[in-house]
């Protein structure tokens, strides 16, 4: 699988993947920054028990819907790598499983996806470093913020990657990626049982645990319906 | 027995109710150079895909290399190098990484990378990324990549597609050097008659989705033996005057099997005695075009 993954990233090259990575977290760390630089006083006085949680709160909102543009966008690059230069039936003709060459594809953009939080993590310390909110940092709820979104969108990440490899047009996958981003938006005011509240974090239970085990399990479902599917197809 | 490469039974494809691949039953021998010849739309790339286990047969077996392809797929694929229509690559990338990419896949030593390039003489520009190169460079390297694995067999969809003559050439004389040099066994498909005739040893021709011909490419060339036509003023008589059976009338010529020179001073003596008048006598040579075409009723395109 390691193998599978490393063929990818030689692939991505020069495919500006990596700029989209760093991008979304910077994105989201700048527009923060700015944010605060304007309406300091505001906002450190709504949070000024604790401004920490209140930097990572505010930029939760953000990089929800950051998360879920980058995840299509990447997917799509991912895919597209193969479906602009016509490479799948070279790539499938070799003796490789359709299996692994769809999960390797699911997996970095994973990976990919994975770093982009990180960098988010990192960033969002930095800001608040600088915007002078001491070194009490929660890096319990912090790591959480960061990673469980990731979590809670596996289902996506599952479901771009297949629609992005199986259907050539790449503007229908991002069609749907710009869609899925609009409603992600309005994830915090839907039932529980939309995967789009997830990435909130958001249940009646107030557990982030949960929305991020659904994501999960979800995930893994998508992921294996969409490997099925892929398998089965006929490459043309 | 003879040991058979390649082997399908009955294979068959249908898309959308359509039968794009009918009953095909290919039997290739180890060591040949396959000619796959059909017009354009006649199933080459189908069955081709079929074989690379690209595409599922709706029913029928595919053998290679002794075993069933559904269920040794990977083992299959490992000793098959494959070139399907336009090769595709990695235009960002160069040759040598393109190369690399399969490389990786395949597990092999890096120093095959240069082995292949130099086969296909591209050693030279395996540092330029493939977006520049032309077709002819291109689809080398397309060959290096199917050769990269050491295959025991390689399939080779419209190789020579686009190329100009000299590239053409360089392409058939590469693939007439690998089952001597390294005792490949070769599947190539084309739509040209001419260009399978100057490499193929066993030829299959499938036309409409059935195969029409499968035989040694002698006993094409056989079918394309000369023959004797006679100009005279009434065909039809002399037709039954001749009394052969393979005496034919077309458009006005009588036409016999190709017949020694003392045989046909004796036709020409029994028409002229018989009072009917020769304007010409001719011989014809029918080219294995024209048997092409006649093979597959005519729809096949030049």
């Amino acid at each position: 699988m390691i193998r599978f993954l490393l063929i990818d990233t030689l692939k991505m090259k020069k495919k500006w993947v990596w700029f989209l990575v760093f991008l979304g977290p910077a994105g989201v760390v700048g527009l923060e920054a700015f944010n605060f630089l304007l309406r300091y006083e505001w906002l450190t006085k709504q949070y000024q028990d604790d401004l920490w949680g209140g930097l990572i709160d505010e930029s939760r909102l953000l990089a929800v819907p950051a998360l879920m543009m980058g995840l299509a966008i990447v997917a799509s690059i991912l895919a597209g790598i193969e479906h602009q230069t016509n490479s799948w039936k070279q790539v499938l003709a070799l003796p490789v499983s359709k299996c692994s060459v769809f999960t390797a594809k699911f997996m970095l953009l994973t990976f990919l996806l994975f770093i982009s939080c990180t960098c988010l993590g990192i960033g969002l310390i930095c800001l608040g470093m600088a915007l002078d909110f001491g070194t009490k940092i929660p890096f319990e709820y912090l790591l959480k913020i960061s990673y469980y979104p990731l979590l809670a969108a596996l289902p996506f990440a599952a479901l771009h990657t297949w629609l992005s490899i199986v259907v050539k047009n790449q503007a229908i996958a991002l069609t749907c990626g710009i869609v899925g981003t609009i409603l992600s938006l309005y994830g915090v005011i839907m039932p529980d049982w939309v995967p789009y509240k997830w990435l909130f974090l958001e249940n009646s239970w107030g557990k982030f645990e949960y929305s991020a085990t659904a994501g999960v399990l979800t995930g893994l479902l998508v992921y294996l319906v969409g490997l099925l599917d892929f398998s089965r197809r006929d490459v043309l | 027995m003879e040991k058979f490469m390649i082997q399908t039974k009955g294979l068959t494809k249908t898309f959308k109710k359509k039968k794009v691949v009918e009953n095909l039953d290919l039997q290739i021998k180890e060591g040949e150079i396959y000619g796959f010849l059909g017009p354009n739309g006649a199933g080459k790339s189908t069955t081709i895909r079929m074989l690379l286990g690209l595409a599922r047969p709706s029913s029928g077996t595919i053998e290679m290399f002794g075993k069933n392809l559904q269920d040794n797929k990977s083992f299959i694929l490992k000793k098959t190098g494959s070139l399907v229509e336009s090769p595709s690559y990695y235009g960002h990338l160069t040759a040598y990484e393109n190369l690399e990419v399969l490389r990786r896949l395949l597990e092999i030593p890096k120093s095959r990378i240069d082995e292949v390039l130099s086969i296909v003489r591209l050693n030279r520009e395996a540092k330029r990324p493939v977006k520049g190169f032309s077709l002819g460079m291109k689809q080398r390297l397309g060959i290096a990549a199917a050769m990269l694995g050491n295959p025991e067999l390689l399939i080779l969809d419209e190789p020579t597609n686009g190329l100009d003559p000299s590239g053409i050439h360089e392409i058939r004389e590469l693939i007439r050097s690998l089952p001597k040099e390294h005792g490949t066994t070769v599947l190539v498909s084309s739509h040209l008659l001419s260009e399978i005739d100057l490499m193929a040893t066993q030829l299959g021709i499938i036309a409409k989705g059935q195969l029409v011909f499968q035989n040694s490419i002698e006993e094409i060339r056989k079918k394309s033996m000369s023959r004797i036509g006679f100009h005279v003023n009434n065909p039809v008589e002399v037709k039954t005057l001749i009394n052969s059976s393979h005496a034919v009338n077309e458009e006005g010529i009588v036409y016999v099997d190709y017949l020694a020179d003392a045989k046909v001073a004796a036709m020409i003596d029994v028409i002229v005695s018989h009072k009917y008048e020769i304007y010409r006598v001719q011989e014809e040579k029918k080219s294995l075009e024209e048997i092409f075409l006649t093979i597959t009723n005519g729809e096949a395109s030049l």
